[in-house]
């Protein structure tokens, strides 16, 4: 099992977590966060902001739904045809085991 | 050594903190998120906490309709809802006791919504305070 974890834009959160449940990941975690990325920030005038509000989207999924969980929140979370600076990141990292507290399974 | 995560209920964070104590790993940090479970796909599962809910509705200053659809949105995961995450850094032998009680002091009746563990490889810990590596660090 994998945990990806999306930094995305809050206003793209709800698109990405409507593609997801679309594509059949409807179990998803969201934390609101601040952080800034390798542009160091955005400056504005003569302020530098480099505490920009994000949304972190963690989802656990299969080893196998790995490439179809990246490839929706990329499309989801991209701004513009090209994407801008800013449109987030997404990290992929182990999961080795998995409970489900109601009845002690495991597995996701 | 290993990271657990779980998604508890936020009117169990004070029992799982007691729980954890009585296991003996006092340390976890915790915070507020968001978040859903799996689709619940057959309405008998969520009928009775449905008709529990229902009843608390006060009908006067909300449409019957609207507040079955949020309780229904609530109860069946198909909007986000608020949830404590629990992070707890542990040694490998004792993640089954941690989970173990974490599940114990988590579990309710109402069938859905109690939450999901998850244990995570961790490769390394420092102590900020003495510069320490590794499993001493924990």
């Amino acid at each position: 099992m994998l945990l990806v974890r999306a930094v995305v834009r809050p206003e793209k959160k709800d698109d990405v977590l409507l593609e997801l449940s679309k594509a059949g990941f409807h179990a998803a975690t969201v934390v609101d966060v601040v952080g800034r990325g390798k542009q160091k920030g955005i400056k504005i005038g003569g302020v530098v902001y480099d505490e920009i509000p994000k949304s972190l989207i963690m989802v656990a999924v299969r080893d196998e739904d790995k490439k179809d969980v990246i490839d929706v929140i990329l499309r989801a979370a991209k701004t513009g045809e090209k994407g801008a600076y800013g449109d987030g990141k997404i990290f992929v990292g182990p999961v080795e085991e998995a409970y489900t507290i109601s009845s002690g399974a495991t597995g996701l | 050594m290993k990271e657990i995560i779980a998604f508890i209920r936020m009117n169990k964070t004070g029992v799982t903190k007691k729980a954890l104590v009585e296991v003996g790993v006092a340390g976890f940090t915790a915070s507020k998120v968001l978040g859903r479970g799996k689709l619940v796909d057959s309405p008998e599962t969520i009928a009775e906490r449905k008709a529990k809910l229902m009843n608390m509705a006060v009908d006067d200053i909300s449409e019957p309709v609207e507040t079955e659809k949020l309780v229904t949105g609530f109860l069946d995961g198909s909007r986000l809802f608020p949830r404590r995450m629990f992070t707890i850094l542990a040694q490998d032998d004792e993640v089954p006791k941690i989970v173990e009680a974490i599940m114990q002091a988590n579990r309710t009746d109402n069938r859905v919504g109690d939450g999901k563990i998850l244990v995570l490889p961790l490769l390394d810990a420092v102590r900020v305070r003495t510069g320490e590596f590794g499993e001493t660090a924990l």
